[in-house]
Protein backbone atom coordinates (compact mmCIF):
# COMPACT_ATOMS: atom_id res chain seq x y z
CA UNK A 1 0.00 0.00 0.00
CA UNK A 2 2.68 2.60 1.26
CA UNK A 3 5.59 3.26 -0.87
CA UNK A 4 8.10 2.08 0.73
CA UNK A 5 11.10 3.63 -0.19
CA UNK A 6 8.83 6.71 0.98
CA UNK A 7 9.40 5.79 4.20
CA UNK A 8 13.28 6.86 4.66
CA UNK A 9 15.14 9.95 4.00
CA UNK A 10 14.82 11.47 0.65
CA UNK A 11 18.52 11.41 -1.42
CA UNK A 12 18.12 14.98 -1.46
CA UNK A 13 18.12 15.00 2.72
CA UNK A 14 21.08 12.55 2.93
CA UNK A 15 22.74 14.43 0.67
CA UNK A 16 22.56 17.58 2.99
CA UNK A 17 22.60 14.92 5.86
CA UNK A 18 26.32 14.10 4.51
CA UNK A 19 27.32 17.28 3.94
CA UNK A 20 26.33 18.42 7.38
CA UNK A 21 24.03 21.07 5.48
CA UNK A 22 20.87 20.58 7.93
CA UNK A 23 19.55 21.62 11.04
CA UNK A 24 20.54 19.84 14.29
CA UNK A 25 17.35 18.29 14.92
CA UNK A 26 16.62 16.96 11.42
CA UNK A 27 20.40 15.49 11.73
CA UNK A 28 19.55 13.61 14.68
CA UNK A 29 16.48 11.96 13.07
CA UNK A 30 18.41 11.54 9.76
CA UNK A 31 21.29 9.81 11.88
CA UNK A 32 19.28 7.61 14.02
CA UNK A 33 17.13 6.32 11.15
CA UNK A 34 20.47 5.75 9.47
CA UNK A 35 21.71 3.59 12.69
CA UNK A 36 18.48 1.49 12.03
CA UNK A 37 18.60 1.14 8.75
CA UNK A 38 21.50 -0.14 6.32
CA UNK A 39 20.41 0.79 2.78
CA UNK A 40 20.32 4.37 4.09
CA UNK A 41 23.80 3.93 5.78
CA UNK A 42 25.08 2.56 2.47
CA UNK A 43 23.49 5.47 0.90
CA UNK A 44 25.25 8.09 3.11
CA UNK A 45 28.88 6.35 3.05
CA UNK A 46 28.58 6.59 -0.99
CA UNK A 47 27.45 10.29 -0.71
CA UNK A 48 30.19 10.92 1.93
CA UNK A 49 32.63 9.42 -0.76
CA UNK A 50 30.93 11.77 -3.83
CA UNK A 51 31.02 14.52 -1.61
CA UNK A 52 34.78 13.98 -0.83
CA UNK A 53 35.28 13.85 -4.42
CA UNK A 54 33.58 16.96 -5.74
CA UNK A 55 35.49 19.11 -2.43
CA UNK A 56 39.04 17.50 -4.01
CA UNK A 57 38.00 18.81 -7.49
CA UNK A 58 36.85 21.51 -6.46
CA UNK A 59 39.80 22.68 -4.30
CA UNK A 60 42.56 21.83 -6.07
CA UNK A 61 45.94 20.48 -5.24
CA UNK A 62 47.79 23.73 -4.70
CA UNK A 63 49.60 22.93 -1.06
CA UNK A 64 50.46 25.32 1.51
CA UNK A 65 53.62 27.35 1.59
CA UNK A 66 55.78 27.15 4.38
CA UNK A 67 55.53 29.88 7.25
CA UNK A 68 56.44 30.31 10.08
CA UNK A 69 53.00 30.84 11.32
CA UNK A 70 52.09 27.37 9.81
CA UNK A 71 55.31 25.85 11.44
CA UNK A 72 54.17 27.27 15.15
CA UNK A 73 50.33 25.63 14.27
CA UNK A 74 52.46 22.42 13.42
CA UNK A 75 54.54 22.22 16.32
CA UNK A 76 51.69 22.91 18.73
CA UNK A 77 49.22 20.27 16.88
CA UNK A 78 52.48 17.39 17.16
CA UNK A 79 53.00 18.42 20.68
CA UNK A 80 49.06 17.08 21.40
CA UNK A 81 48.45 13.61 23.14
CA UNK A 82 47.01 11.16 19.79
CA UNK A 83 44.14 9.04 20.56
CA UNK A 84 45.99 5.56 20.61
CA UNK A 85 46.51 4.74 24.49
CA UNK A 86 44.24 2.25 25.64
CA UNK A 87 43.06 4.41 29.11
CA UNK A 88 41.79 7.16 26.85
CA UNK A 89 39.35 4.29 25.22
CA UNK A 90 38.81 3.12 28.59
CA UNK A 91 37.48 6.76 29.42
CA UNK A 92 35.87 7.01 26.03
CA UNK A 93 33.65 3.73 27.06
CA UNK A 94 33.19 4.92 30.19
CA UNK A 95 31.08 8.16 29.14
CA UNK A 96 29.10 6.13 26.70
CA UNK A 97 25.39 6.28 27.47
CA UNK A 98 22.51 3.82 28.44
CA UNK A 99 21.31 2.79 25.52
CA UNK A 100 17.46 1.41 26.86
CA UNK A 101 14.41 3.63 28.06
CA UNK A 102 11.61 2.00 29.71
CA UNK A 103 8.40 2.78 28.83
CA UNK A 104 5.63 1.37 30.68
CA UNK A 105 7.33 -2.17 31.41
CA UNK A 106 8.60 -1.98 28.03
CA UNK A 107 12.34 -1.64 27.80
CA UNK A 108 13.18 0.02 24.37
CA UNK A 109 16.80 0.29 22.95
CA UNK A 110 17.57 3.73 21.62
CA UNK A 111 19.41 4.27 18.27
CA UNK A 112 22.79 5.79 20.10
CA UNK A 113 22.47 9.22 18.92
CA UNK A 114 18.68 9.04 20.55
CA UNK A 115 20.65 7.14 23.85
CA UNK A 116 23.15 10.05 24.23
CA UNK A 117 19.80 12.62 23.93
CA UNK A 118 18.04 10.59 26.53
CA UNK A 119 20.89 9.95 28.82
CA UNK A 120 20.65 13.62 29.51
CA UNK A 121 17.19 13.34 31.31
CA UNK A 122 13.82 13.52 29.59
CA UNK A 123 10.85 15.14 31.60
CA UNK A 124 7.82 13.79 30.28
CA UNK A 125 3.83 15.95 29.84
CA UNK A 126 0.57 14.50 29.74
CA UNK A 127 -1.13 15.38 25.81
CA UNK A 128 -4.44 14.96 24.98
CA UNK A 129 -5.27 11.64 24.19
CA UNK A 130 -3.19 9.36 25.67
CA UNK A 131 -0.07 11.15 24.22
CA UNK A 132 2.98 11.51 26.27
CA UNK A 133 5.90 14.03 24.93
CA UNK A 134 9.44 14.79 26.28
CA UNK A 135 10.86 17.93 24.58
CA UNK A 136 15.03 17.93 23.93
CA UNK A 137 15.86 21.27 22.68
CA UNK A 138 18.69 20.87 20.11
CA UNK A 139 18.73 23.65 17.86
CA UNK A 140 16.92 27.20 17.17
CA UNK A 141 15.19 26.02 14.31
CA UNK A 142 13.20 22.99 15.16
CA UNK A 143 11.16 21.17 17.84
CA UNK A 144 12.07 18.24 18.98
CA UNK A 145 10.79 15.77 20.84
CA UNK A 146 9.99 12.00 21.79
CA UNK A 147 6.37 10.94 22.25
CA UNK A 148 5.18 8.09 23.24
CA UNK A 149 1.41 6.73 22.50
CA UNK A 150 -0.05 4.45 24.52
CA UNK A 151 -1.69 1.51 23.32
CA UNK A 152 -5.52 3.00 21.77
CA UNK A 153 -4.54 6.41 22.21
CA UNK A 154 -5.20 9.05 18.77
CA UNK A 155 -3.55 12.54 18.39
CA UNK A 156 -6.57 15.31 17.07
CA UNK A 157 -6.50 15.88 13.52
CA UNK A 158 -3.99 18.23 12.92
CA UNK A 159 -1.99 19.66 10.02
CA UNK A 160 1.53 21.36 9.86
CA UNK A 161 2.51 24.45 8.70
CA UNK A 162 5.78 23.48 8.19
CA UNK A 163 7.65 19.96 7.74
CA UNK A 164 7.15 16.93 10.67
CA UNK A 165 9.72 14.16 10.77
CA UNK A 166 8.69 11.22 12.66
CA UNK A 167 10.93 8.34 13.39
CA UNK A 168 9.31 5.44 14.57
CA UNK A 169 11.62 3.61 17.02
CA UNK A 170 9.22 0.93 18.99
CA UNK A 171 5.75 0.15 18.13
CA UNK A 172 3.56 1.55 15.67
CA UNK A 173 0.64 4.19 14.58
CA UNK A 174 -1.11 4.93 11.87
CA UNK A 175 -3.14 7.11 9.94
CA UNK A 176 -5.49 7.82 6.55
CA UNK A 177 -2.21 7.15 5.11
CA UNK A 178 -0.50 3.95 6.05
CA UNK A 179 0.63 2.09 9.24
CA UNK A 180 4.59 2.69 10.47
CA UNK A 181 6.81 0.70 12.20
CA UNK A 182 10.25 0.68 13.82
CA UNK A 183 12.46 2.31 11.78
CA UNK A 184 9.74 4.38 9.52
CA UNK A 185 10.66 7.77 8.59
CA UNK A 186 7.62 9.54 8.14
CA UNK A 187 7.87 13.05 6.50
CA UNK A 188 4.45 15.27 6.56
CA UNK A 189 3.71 18.43 4.54
CA UNK A 190 2.25 21.32 5.14
CA UNK A 191 -0.47 19.75 2.52
CA UNK A 192 -0.98 16.79 4.54
CA UNK A 193 -3.59 16.95 7.58
CA UNK A 194 -3.73 13.69 9.65
CA UNK A 195 -5.01 11.86 12.94
CA UNK A 196 -1.89 9.16 13.82
CA UNK A 197 -3.33 6.39 15.89
CA UNK A 198 -1.48 3.50 17.89
CA UNK A 199 -3.37 0.56 18.25
CA UNK A 200 -0.42 -1.25 20.12
CA UNK A 201 1.58 1.67 21.54
CA UNK A 202 4.56 3.96 19.87
CA UNK A 203 7.42 5.43 20.42
CA UNK A 204 8.86 8.12 18.03
CA UNK A 205 11.07 10.56 17.83
CA UNK A 206 9.72 13.92 15.93
CA UNK A 207 11.12 16.77 14.64
CA UNK A 208 9.24 20.16 13.46
CA UNK A 209 10.34 23.10 11.79
CA UNK A 210 7.07 25.13 12.88
CA UNK A 211 3.95 24.61 14.80
CA UNK A 212 1.00 22.35 14.56
CA UNK A 213 -2.13 23.34 13.83
CA UNK A 214 -5.19 21.73 15.20
CA UNK A 215 -8.26 21.66 12.72
CA UNK A 216 -11.09 20.03 14.39
CA UNK A 217 -13.30 20.40 17.80
CA UNK A 218 -11.61 21.23 21.24
CA UNK A 219 -8.42 20.61 20.32
CA UNK A 220 -8.21 24.02 18.08
CA UNK A 221 -8.37 25.39 21.87
CA UNK A 222 -4.89 24.42 22.21
CA UNK A 223 -3.46 26.18 18.93
CA UNK A 224 -2.29 29.44 20.80
CA UNK A 225 -0.60 27.30 23.50
CA UNK A 226 1.08 25.06 20.30
CA UNK A 227 2.78 27.83 18.73
CA UNK A 228 3.46 29.26 22.90
CA UNK A 229 5.24 26.05 22.99
CA UNK A 230 7.07 26.06 19.49
CA UNK A 231 8.29 29.59 20.75
CA UNK A 232 9.46 28.58 24.04
CA UNK A 233 11.02 25.39 22.84
CA UNK A 234 13.19 26.46 19.67
CA UNK A 235 14.11 30.11 21.52
CA UNK A 236 17.67 30.69 22.25
CA UNK A 237 19.28 29.98 25.44
CA UNK A 238 22.41 32.52 26.36
CA UNK B 1 43.25 33.83 -2.95
CA UNK B 2 43.72 30.24 -4.11
CA UNK B 3 44.59 31.98 -7.04
CA UNK B 4 48.17 31.35 -7.29
CA UNK B 5 49.53 28.33 -10.05
CA UNK B 6 50.95 25.39 -8.11
CA UNK B 7 54.55 26.73 -8.36
CA UNK B 8 56.09 24.43 -10.66
CA UNK B 9 54.88 22.12 -9.16
CA UNK B 10 54.66 19.07 -11.00
CA UNK B 11 50.59 18.21 -11.47
CA UNK B 12 49.35 15.51 -9.01
CA UNK B 13 48.80 12.64 -11.77
CA UNK B 14 52.14 11.83 -11.98
CA UNK B 15 52.53 8.32 -11.42
CA UNK B 16 53.14 7.08 -8.08
CA UNK B 17 56.02 4.54 -7.80
CA UNK B 18 55.79 1.11 -7.11
CA UNK B 19 58.92 0.28 -4.91
CA UNK B 20 58.72 -2.17 -2.56
CA UNK B 21 59.17 -0.33 0.87
CA UNK B 22 58.84 -1.78 4.44
CA UNK B 23 60.42 1.08 6.26
CA UNK B 24 57.61 2.58 8.68
CA UNK B 25 59.04 6.26 7.97
CA UNK B 26 58.89 6.39 4.22
CA UNK B 27 57.74 9.39 4.09
CA UNK B 28 60.19 10.92 6.38
CA UNK B 29 63.05 9.49 4.96
CA UNK B 30 62.03 10.58 1.39
CA UNK B 31 60.97 14.03 3.09
CA UNK B 32 65.09 14.17 4.53
CA UNK B 33 66.68 12.66 1.50
CA UNK B 34 65.80 15.82 -0.61
CA UNK B 35 63.73 18.89 -0.97
CA UNK B 36 62.25 17.14 -3.83
CA UNK B 37 58.86 17.96 -4.35
CA UNK B 38 58.25 15.61 -6.73
CA UNK B 39 58.49 12.86 -3.92
CA UNK B 40 56.15 14.14 -2.12
CA UNK B 41 53.48 14.00 -4.46
CA UNK B 42 54.40 9.87 -4.90
CA UNK B 43 53.16 9.35 -1.28
CA UNK B 44 49.46 9.03 -0.98
CA UNK B 45 47.56 10.39 1.60
CA UNK B 46 46.76 6.99 3.44
CA UNK B 47 50.39 6.33 3.67
CA UNK B 48 51.02 9.84 5.24
CA UNK B 49 47.99 9.23 7.51
CA UNK B 50 49.73 5.71 8.57
CA UNK B 51 53.06 7.19 9.32
CA UNK B 52 51.33 9.85 11.99
CA UNK B 53 49.03 7.26 13.42
CA UNK B 54 51.18 4.68 13.82
CA UNK B 55 54.89 6.51 14.38
CA UNK B 56 53.47 10.00 15.75
CA UNK B 57 55.95 11.05 12.18
CA UNK B 58 55.61 14.84 11.84
CA UNK B 59 56.86 14.84 8.83
CA UNK B 60 54.30 13.06 7.49
CA UNK B 61 51.87 15.53 9.32
CA UNK B 62 53.52 18.11 7.77
CA UNK B 63 52.79 16.73 4.03
CA UNK B 64 49.39 16.40 4.89
CA UNK B 65 48.97 19.65 6.56
CA UNK B 66 50.66 21.04 3.05
CA UNK B 67 47.98 19.28 0.50
CA UNK B 68 45.09 19.72 3.22
CA UNK B 69 44.71 22.77 4.99
CA UNK B 70 43.51 25.46 1.71
CA UNK B 71 40.93 22.47 0.99
CA UNK B 72 39.45 22.82 4.65
CA UNK B 73 40.19 26.06 4.70
CA UNK B 74 37.82 26.17 0.91
CA UNK B 75 35.21 23.99 3.05
CA UNK B 76 34.59 26.44 5.81
CA UNK B 77 34.24 29.40 3.35
CA UNK B 78 31.62 27.52 1.74
CA UNK B 79 29.63 26.62 5.02
CA UNK B 80 30.24 29.23 7.37
CA UNK B 81 31.80 32.38 4.64
CA UNK B 82 33.94 33.91 7.52
CA UNK B 83 37.23 34.09 7.13
CA UNK B 84 38.48 33.87 10.59
CA UNK B 85 36.07 30.78 11.23
CA UNK B 86 37.55 29.41 8.25
CA UNK B 87 40.88 29.69 9.40
CA UNK B 88 39.81 28.20 13.34
CA UNK B 89 38.37 25.24 11.10
CA UNK B 90 41.60 24.15 9.75
CA UNK B 91 43.22 24.23 13.03
CA UNK B 92 41.17 22.06 15.02
CA UNK B 93 40.28 19.99 12.04
CA UNK B 94 44.30 19.43 11.55
CA UNK B 95 44.30 18.99 15.38
CA UNK B 96 41.64 16.21 14.68
CA UNK B 97 43.45 14.54 12.33
CA UNK B 98 46.86 14.16 14.14
CA UNK B 99 44.57 12.91 17.58
CA UNK B 100 42.67 10.31 15.85
CA UNK B 101 45.55 9.63 13.52
CA UNK B 102 45.52 5.94 15.37
CA UNK B 103 41.54 5.26 14.77
CA UNK B 104 42.14 5.54 10.85
CA UNK B 105 40.85 2.16 9.31
CA UNK B 106 41.75 1.86 5.67
CA UNK B 107 38.80 -0.58 5.32
CA UNK B 108 36.64 1.80 5.62
CA UNK B 109 37.29 4.57 3.37
CA UNK B 110 39.94 6.70 1.41
CA UNK B 111 42.14 9.19 3.38
CA UNK B 112 40.52 11.83 1.83
CA UNK B 113 37.05 10.99 2.62
CA UNK B 114 38.23 10.64 6.45
CA UNK B 115 39.62 13.58 6.24
CA UNK B 116 36.38 15.43 4.78
CA UNK B 117 33.91 14.08 7.18
CA UNK B 118 36.24 14.66 10.02
CA UNK B 119 36.51 18.42 8.85
CA UNK B 120 32.48 18.21 8.56
CA UNK B 121 32.58 17.42 11.74
CA UNK B 122 34.34 20.28 13.57
CA UNK B 123 32.74 22.80 11.41
CA UNK B 124 29.07 21.35 12.15
CA UNK B 125 30.42 21.81 16.24
CA UNK B 126 32.07 25.25 15.48
CA UNK B 127 28.72 26.75 14.20
CA UNK B 128 26.69 25.14 16.56
CA UNK B 129 28.76 26.62 19.08
CA UNK B 130 28.70 30.13 17.94
CA UNK B 131 24.92 29.89 17.26
CA UNK B 132 24.77 29.04 21.06
CA UNK B 133 23.35 25.95 20.43
CA UNK B 134 22.42 23.64 23.24
CA UNK B 135 25.94 21.00 23.75
CA UNK B 136 23.27 18.02 24.45
CA UNK B 137 24.92 16.31 21.16
CA UNK B 138 27.82 16.85 19.04
CA UNK B 139 28.99 15.77 15.78
CA UNK B 140 30.62 12.67 16.30
CA UNK B 141 27.23 11.81 18.01
CA UNK B 142 25.09 12.71 14.95
CA UNK B 143 28.33 10.81 12.82
CA UNK B 144 29.93 8.22 14.91
CA UNK B 145 33.18 6.80 13.30
CA UNK B 146 32.56 3.03 13.34
CA UNK B 147 35.13 1.54 15.23
CA UNK B 148 35.75 4.78 17.80
CA UNK B 149 33.34 3.18 20.25
CA UNK B 150 34.48 -0.45 20.69
CA UNK B 151 38.63 -0.08 21.10
CA UNK B 152 38.45 -2.34 23.94
CA UNK B 153 36.19 -5.09 22.41
CA UNK B 154 39.04 -6.67 21.25
CA UNK B 155 40.73 -6.66 24.63
CA UNK B 156 37.26 -7.78 26.43
CA UNK B 157 37.25 -10.99 24.17
CA UNK B 158 40.64 -12.16 24.84
CA UNK B 159 39.64 -14.62 27.49
CA UNK B 160 37.58 -16.77 25.75
CA UNK B 161 36.01 -20.74 26.26
CA UNK B 162 38.50 -23.50 26.44
CA UNK B 163 38.60 -25.30 22.91
CA UNK B 164 40.87 -27.60 21.25
CA UNK B 165 43.77 -25.87 19.53
CA UNK B 166 43.84 -27.54 16.31
CA UNK B 167 40.21 -26.94 16.18
CA UNK B 168 41.06 -23.36 16.30
CA UNK B 169 43.76 -23.97 13.87
CA UNK B 170 41.35 -25.42 11.29
CA UNK B 171 39.56 -22.41 11.64
CA UNK B 172 42.14 -20.09 11.59
CA UNK B 173 43.00 -21.39 8.03
CA UNK B 174 39.74 -20.08 6.96
CA UNK B 175 39.96 -16.55 7.55
CA UNK B 176 40.53 -14.05 5.01
CA UNK B 177 44.33 -13.02 4.55
CA UNK B 178 44.21 -9.80 5.66
CA UNK B 179 42.39 -10.78 9.34
CA UNK B 180 44.65 -14.53 9.46
CA UNK B 181 48.12 -11.94 8.98
CA UNK B 182 46.57 -10.01 11.91
CA UNK B 183 46.03 -12.67 14.16
CA UNK B 184 49.38 -14.09 13.24
CA UNK B 185 50.91 -11.04 14.67
CA UNK B 186 48.96 -10.73 17.60
CA UNK B 187 48.66 -13.98 19.37
CA UNK B 188 51.07 -15.91 17.39
CA UNK B 189 54.37 -13.76 17.08
CA UNK B 190 53.17 -12.31 20.56
CA UNK B 191 53.03 -8.39 19.11
CA UNK B 192 51.52 -5.49 20.66
CA UNK B 193 48.59 -4.19 18.26
CA UNK B 194 50.98 -1.24 17.42
CA UNK B 195 54.12 -3.26 16.58
CA UNK B 196 51.95 -5.42 14.40
CA UNK B 197 50.33 -2.41 12.72
CA UNK B 198 54.36 -1.15 12.19
CA UNK B 199 55.28 -4.72 10.61
CA UNK B 200 52.09 -4.82 8.37
CA UNK B 201 52.45 -1.13 7.13
CA UNK B 202 48.42 -0.84 7.95
CA UNK B 203 46.55 1.98 10.44
CA UNK B 204 46.13 1.07 13.83
CA UNK B 205 42.80 1.71 13.75
CA UNK B 206 42.81 -0.95 10.72
CA UNK B 207 44.23 -3.73 12.07
CA UNK B 208 42.02 -3.08 15.38
CA UNK B 209 38.97 -3.46 13.21
CA UNK B 210 40.65 -6.18 11.14
CA UNK B 211 41.38 -8.18 14.33
CA UNK B 212 38.02 -7.52 15.44
CA UNK B 213 36.38 -9.55 12.78
CA UNK B 214 38.56 -12.36 12.97
CA UNK B 215 38.07 -13.14 16.83
CA UNK B 216 34.34 -12.42 16.25
CA UNK B 217 34.34 -14.97 13.45
CA UNK B 218 36.61 -17.33 14.86
CA UNK B 219 34.44 -17.34 18.02
CA UNK B 220 30.88 -17.57 15.86
CA UNK B 221 32.82 -20.48 14.15
CA UNK B 222 33.31 -22.20 17.50
CA UNK B 223 30.36 -21.25 19.05
CA UNK B 224 28.60 -22.94 15.88
CA UNK B 225 30.72 -26.33 16.52
CA UNK B 226 30.10 -26.40 20.57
Amino acid sequence: MTDKRALHPTETMLEEFATGNLSTGKCVAIAAHVELCAECRQRTSEIEAQATLAWLAETGSDSTESSSDYASLVDSIVAQPQFSDADEFAEQDAASPVREIHMHERSITLPSVLARIASDGLVWKKLAGGINQASVMLDDETQCEFLYMKPGSQVPVHKHQGNEITLVLDGSFSDAMGNYGPSDFVVRTPSHTHQPASDEGCLCFAVLDSPLTFTKGLARLFNPVNRYRFKRATSQRV
Amino acid sequence: MGNSISDGLPPPSVPRSRKASDSRTEAAAVADIAPAIEAEQEISDEKLLIAVGNSKDRQAFDQLFKRFAKRIFAMGMKLTRNEQLSNDLVQEAMLTVWQKAPLYDLDRGTAQSWIFTLTRNRCFDMLRKLKRQPSTVNADDIWPQEGEHDGNMVHEEQGSQEVEIAQIEAYYEQLPDAQREVVEQIYIHDRTHEEAAEHLQIPLGTLKSRLRLAVGKLRHLIGIEQ
